[in-house]
């Protein structure tokens, strides 16, 4: 892997506070770390840590104070909105703890939606197949579970094969089960297609299924490890 | 795999949003539709009517104007109008000659109104036949068409005109009179009592009446402008004054077609009718893009957390709002293309025949009107696409973030605001009426909007009703002679002995204002009069004159002020100070002692017009009295207006509840949508539907009641200062008037379209299921 590869994505010194004066609150406070080219990272933190901060900074979003962020040696605080907005269409994918999925398009023309945004867009049925909605996807959201509705979210993020997927807690929403096959489903994604997977959650036990795990307190890098024993999302417990 | 750049799939959000609203969208639809389609229909009406007419100046020899003469001119008179004084004007001079006749259309002895007999001619003032054919023989007769309607008189019946009875053979349209005005100083025209026909010369020769001897003329070289034109008239009635003058004839009448009513009322207002049209489509546009702009914005709302994501993963701001924007136009699209066939179709032939049915017009030919393109179908797309996409461009100004986390208010209230120390229900309610302020401003606007189209159904009617009721009060007596000459044929006055019967005096003259030049009634009124009673008349020093209250109101003049009149075919002006207001005259009229009357126009010490009475006068020969002046001349105006647009002014009352009951149900929905969540929860935490109701619907009955009030308000002030506009522009002058009950009426006609609505706003608060609340937003 090549020194760029390893810094796909790189932060530096980032920091970020919300409010002013008695009521400025510090949220990132010098943050650096580097994630690299298809890593399946994953931000650990308890509330108020600053992680889905960071992933709103990283998703061009939102922007920090000062410190940058790079993506391929391209630093976001350069870009202007048109072209914050051309990176994200062309490089990012996004899944929500809540599905925010358009209600009268249907489970295939939901993930349409995603691959609009892409010239190179990956086949839908295939994804379909992957997503395990081929049977489903003709049905509109409401028809579908809660775990099935997450598949279409990530379908829809997916479809324009990203180079990162952003996930902000995709499974803060989901039962036990339905969150393993979730995360499974992320891992299987980021397996076959390579993207850079940096997933937001306060669930300790995922960071078993990490390639990459950071753990953020105060907004700042309490730890920042490789996960040598990496496992599959299927064998984890909670 | 490399695929094919797939369209953007947010487009089948439409059929299926269309679908899934459908009465919404139905209900506006058909709305824009039928406003689209009948104002189109009234310029594709008004164009292909003002076709015909510009194409019947050629066809039918339409005169450039018409004098009359006291005595039949010779003809060195007729032809040789040049002199030395001025520049000459080149004209061809037509004899026009005509009776007025008295009608008795169902032969029941009865005189049921008065004919303007003409002989039938080929070269000035034809008539277009719309039915029939032109008469033929002595007996036959073709009469106006839009009179004969009115009357009742078909094809092949028979009149009684004069004292011969006809065979009517035609039913015509002269051209020179698209309205039946008898005078051109009558404020309306009268198709009811007054009628124009056409007879062969041998049938012109078997009438008694005697005969009026108008020359109608045409310019040999066409005036350029309307400027020209004047400038020719002006031109021209100071030869024909010298020619009269010069050979001891008299002008009776000089009329200029320009300043024709019977040839311009029709075709202006037409075009009146038109920009109003316009205006009212323009409105109406605007408040449905107001309503499409709060529903947008409200959807907005509602997907704020889809847009984030969407915007998260790179839709611009363009593409959304493109997509939201999508909504309005294509179903103001659709509108348009639909109102518009409608409009060249339908449409057109009900305004076609309301115009029939008020005024004498040739057969008409449909053309394609450009600006009809414009006004229905470019101008209301521009509109909903221009205040949609301002609602639509402010609501995307907000980041991803913002919209992800439903951060949407321009001003995010920290602090609620702090409400009186009501019960719970009504402070409870005092907060959705803040919540939905800019719904209930919308609802304030359409509904102020309805009341000043309801103040114009409603105080119509009641202004006609009011003005009928009081014209016999408003009347100085039930007749007015007034005579040929004051002297008989024996040179001694013209004396009556009819009781109460008296003298006085009249002369008009004309006040000219930048774009009007009004004919003003001067009474000269004897003293101790018991018809005109006005306190110190009687001491009013020279010059100073006492004035209508119609007068003082359409000019705003008061006393103290000075007005200046001017003679009609003179270069003779007065200036007459005002003493007093006189508020028994419905006229525009100027009263002053008719010794002092003589004195200011130079008449003979014992000179008078006429005389005022309370009784019908047997006792003066018909051939000394040149009119007489009865109640029916000052209601007739009033009878026409209410033929023409009573019938109109009840389907209006008809459409303005129905627009009041579209616009109620369109924002209340969206109030009802907006509050869902909210609903659902009071739902869960026990409150039952009707309480629920109390709470909303009660909330918006309340900002409906002051809208309404405050609407009927402003509304009503709106119209009657719009009428003061438009009667500035007419001869003659009535205050808009609308009884107690009128402004009632207004308040329920609101009312009740908001109770039709209300019935369904309560059946979609029970609809509102109770996991509403505690659902994922998709």
């Amino acid at each position: 892997m090549s020194e760029q590869e390893k810094k796909f994505l790189d932060i530096v010194d980032l920091k970020k506070s919300f409010g002013s004066g008695d009521t400025k609150q510090d949220v990132l406070r010098g943050m650096n770390f580097s994630v690299a080219k298809g890593e399946f990272c994953v931000l650990l933190g308890p509330s108020g840590s600053g992680k889905s901060t960071l992933l709103n900074i990283i998703g061009g979003i939102d922007s920090a104070d000062s410190g940058y962020i790079s993506i391929s040696g391209d630093k976001l605080k350069e870009l202007g909105e048109k072209k914050l907005t051309q990176y994200r269409r062309r490089h990012l994918g996004y899944v929500f703890q809540q599905y925010n999925l358009i209600g009268n398009l249907n489970v295939k023309e939901n993930i349409e939606v995603g691959a609009y945004l892409s010239d190179n867009p990956l086949d839908i049925d295939d994804l379909l197949h992957t997503l395990d909605l081929y049977e489903h996807r003709h049905k509109l959201p409401n028809q579908l579970s809660g775990g099935q509705q997450q598949r279409v979210s990530i379908g829809r993020a997916i479809v324009k094969n990203p180079d990162i997927l952003l996930c902000d807690e995709p499974t803060g929403a989901l039962d036990y089960t339905t969150s393993k096959e979730i995360l499974k489903l992320i891992e299987d994604i980021n397996r076959k297609y390579k993207n850079t997977v940096i997933m937001v959650t306060h669930n300790e036990a995922i960071k078993g299924m990490a390639d990459h795990i950071i753990k953020l307190r105060d907004g700042i890098v309490r730890k920042n490890e490789s996960n040598p024993n990496k496992i599959s999302a299927s064998e984890l417990e909670w | 795999m490399k695929k094919q750049k797939i369209k953007n799939p947010l487009r089948r959000r439409i059929p299926r949003e269309l679908r899934g609203d459908w009465k919404k969208y139905l209900v506006v639809s058909l709305f824009l539709i039928l406003t689209i389609g009948f104002v189109s229909g009234m310029y594709v009406a008004n164009e292909s009517m003002m076709t015909a007419a510009d194409k019947g100046v050629i066809k039918y020899k339409l005169e450039d104007g018409h004098f009359e003469l006291e005595s039949k001119a010779d003809a060195k008179e007729k032809y040789e109008l040049n002199d030395s004084d001025f520049q000459p004007v080149p004209v061809t001079v037509y004899e026009n000659f005509y009776r007025n006749e008295d009608e008795d259309n169902n032969n029941d002895g009865e005189t049921d109104g008065t004919v303007r007999v003409y002989a039938k001619t080929e070269d000035i003032n034809l008539a277009c036949v719309l039915d029939g054919r032109l008469p033929e023989a002595e007996n036959e007769i073709a009469i106006d068409r839009m009179h004969a309607d009115n009357v009742g008189v078909q094809i092949g019946d028979t009149i009684t005109v004069g004292k011969k009875e006809w065979e009517v053979v035609g039913l015509i349209a002269y051209v020179n009179y698209s309205t039946l005005h008898e005078k051109n100083t009558d404020f309306m025209f009268d198709a009811l009592k007054f009628n124009v026909a056409m007879v062969t010369d041998d049938g012109f020769a078997e009438l008694e009446k005697p005969i009026h001897y108008a020359y109608a003329w045409r310019y040999n070289h066409a005036p350029a402008d309307e400027k020209e034109e004047k400038k020719l008239s002006d031109d021209f009635l100071k030869a024909l004054l010298t020619q009269t003058v010069a050979s001891g004839n008299e002008i009776k009448d000089y009329l200029p077609a320009y300043a024709n009513q019977a040839i311009h009322f029709a075709t202006d207002d037409m075009g009146s009718d038109e920009a109003m049209g316009g205006v009212l489509l323009d409105i109406l546009i605007v408040i449905i893009a107001f309503i499409f702009a709060v529903t947008i914005s409200n959807t907005i709302m509602k997907e704020s957390k889809t847009i984030g994501t969407l915007r998260a993963s790179g839709y611009t701001r363009g593409e959304l709002t493109r997509h939201y924007l999508a909504m309005p136009v294509i179903v103001t699209f659709f509108a348009a293309a639909v109102g518009n066939l409608l409009g060249y179709t339908v449409f057109k032939n009900v305004v076609v025949s309301m115009y029939y049915n008020s005024y004498s017009l040739p057969a008409y030919e449909t053309v394609w009107n450009p600006t009809a393109f414009l006004k229905t179908t470019i101008i209301p797309l521009l509109l909903m696409f221009v205040v949609n996409l301002a609602v639509i461009f402010a609501k995307m100004r907000h980041t991803p973030l913002q919209f992800l986390r439903q951060d949407l208010k321009k001003n995010n209230r920290k602090k609620a605001i702090r409400l009186p120390h009501w019960k719970f229900f009504s402070r409870f309610r005092l907060r959705i009426i803040f919540q939905n302020m800019p719904n209930y401003l919308i609802l304030f606007s359409g509904i102020f909007f309805v009341c000043v189209m309801l103040s114009m159904a409603i105080g119509m009617p009641d202004t006609l009703e009011y003005y009928k009721d009081n014209a016999k009060d408003m009347m100085f007596a039930k007749y007015q002679y007034v005579l040929k000459s004051y002297e008989g044929n024996d040179g001694k006055p013209v004396t009556t002995a009819a009781e109460n019967a008296e003298i006085f005096a009249m002369k008009s003259l004309q006040k000219k204002s930048d774009s009007f030049a009004e004919e003003i009634s001067v009474y000269g009124i004897a003293d101790d009069s018991r018809y005109v009673k006005i306190d110190g008349l009687e001491d009013s020093g020279q010059n100073e004159v006492y004035i209508s209250n119609s007068f003082a109101e359409k000019y705003g003049i008061s006393a103290g002020d000075t007005v200046s009149l001017e003679e009609k075919y003179e270069n003779k002006k007065y200036d007459f100070k005002v003493a007093g207001l006189y508020d028994k005259s419905l006229n525009i009229a100027v009263f002053m002692p008719i010794k002092q009357f003589r004195t200011a126009f130079d008449l003979k010490e014992d000179e008078f017009t006429g005389y005022l009475s309370g009784a019908k006068i047997t006792d003066i020969s018909e051939d000394n009295i040149a009119t007489v002046i009865t109640e029916r001349d000052i209601t007739k105006m009033c009878d026409q207006l209410d033929h023409s647009m009573g019938s109109y002014m009840q389907y209006f009352q008809v459409l303005c509840i129905l627009l009041s009951a579209v616009m109620i149900y369109l924002l209340t929905k969206i109030i009802i949508e907006k509050n869902e969540n909210a609903i659902s929860m009071a739902k869960i935490l026990g409150y039952e539907n009707s309480e629920i109701a109390r709470l909303y619907l009660l909330s918006t009955s309340i900002v409906f009641i002051v809208a309404d009030l405050l609407g009927i308000f402003l509304g009503s002030f709106v119209m009657s200062e719009a009428w003061k506009m438009i009667m500035t522009d007419y001869s003659g002058w009535f205050t808009f008037v609308m009884n107690p009950w009128g402004y009632a009426k207004m308040f329920l006609f609101v009312l009740i379209g908001y109770l039709f609505v209300l019935g369904f706003d309560f059946r979609r608060i029970e609809k509102i299921p109770l996991d509403k609340a505690l659902k994922n937003a998709e």
